[in-house]
């Protein structure tokens, strides 16, 4: 996790198009000027940012159904619970379901587990858009390399 | 048909948008006499494509009004909405 640079995934674990599901992990780490702040004598991972962290999850789903046509851009959130504290150096494992993919927008349902026990779980809007820029969607597929996307899982056509 | 589906959507909007029912006409502009914004209007599309088990093409409404080729009334008045799902409906069962 970059985190400073709100680059939250680490890696796609698993994408399934057909169950329209994705999990993925993401590390916390251990140092972070966030934590200076956030909060002095007790880190802990920002409440926004696990949201964040559940939207980019919701957004490689959005991309990969899109098969890599359109970039997602949160808009709403609902429902968010934050039920536990995250500190540094937890593994988040992270999972978003496509409940509607509608005409420029879609719904998901999205959940962090930290060693099994659920953690945050919300209900996010994503505008959903042609790339803006061929700058942004080559930057994307650059991190969707590095995350482990499963480009050979878009559908063709 | 339009009776039925004006009360579908009348009331999606109404339990979506915290809205009255008995303020929702068949002649009311969802934006401009409800106040609806596109945002709001995302969450009423998402009840709609459910309820009716279509997929509304506001992308397509959003480019034609933006480039001047349909007006708002068109689409987001409410008759005019229920019968775009309508024939949206219909081309489902024909297809």
């Amino acid at each position: 996790m970059r985190i400073e640079y709100f680059q939250l995934i680490d890696r796609i674990v698993d994408l399934d198009l057909g169950g329209r599901t994705i999990r993925v992990d993401a590390q916390v780490p251990q140092q972070s000027t966030i934590f200076e702040g956030h909060f002095p004598g007790h880190p802990l991972m920002p409440g926004v940012l696990l949201i964040e962290a559940m939207a980019q999850t919701s957004g490689w789903l959005v991309i990969a159904a899109t098969k890599f046509e359109r970039m997602p851009f949160l808009a709403a959130v609902k429902e968010a619970k934050l039920r536990s504290f995250v500190v540094p150096g937890q593994l988040l494992s992270i999972t978003a379901k496509l409940l509607h993919e509608g005409s420029g927008f879609a719904m998901t349902r999205a959940s962090i587990a930290v060693a099994g026990k659920a953690t945050c779980e919300a209900e996010l809007t994503l505008r959903v858009m042609p790339f803006p820029d061929p700058r942004l969607r080559a930057n994307m597929e650059e991190m969707a390399a590095r995350i482990g996307f499963p480009m050979q899982a878009l559908p063709h056509g | 048909m339009m009776s039925s589906t004006f009360d579908t959507v009348a009331n999606i909007i109404s339990e979506t948008c915290d809205i009255p029912r008995e303020k929702i006409t068949p002649d009311s502009h969802a934006i401009d006499d409800l106040g609806i914004d596109s945002l709001d209007f995302l969450d009423i599309a998402f009840a709609i494509d459910k309820a009716f088990g279509i997929k509304l093409p506001l992308e397509q409404w959003t480019a034609e009004v933006n480039d001047g080729k349909a007006t708002t009334e068109q689409y987001f008045v409410l008759k005019n909405l229920c019968s775009r799902i309508d024939g949206l409906v219909a081309a489902k069962g024909a297809a």
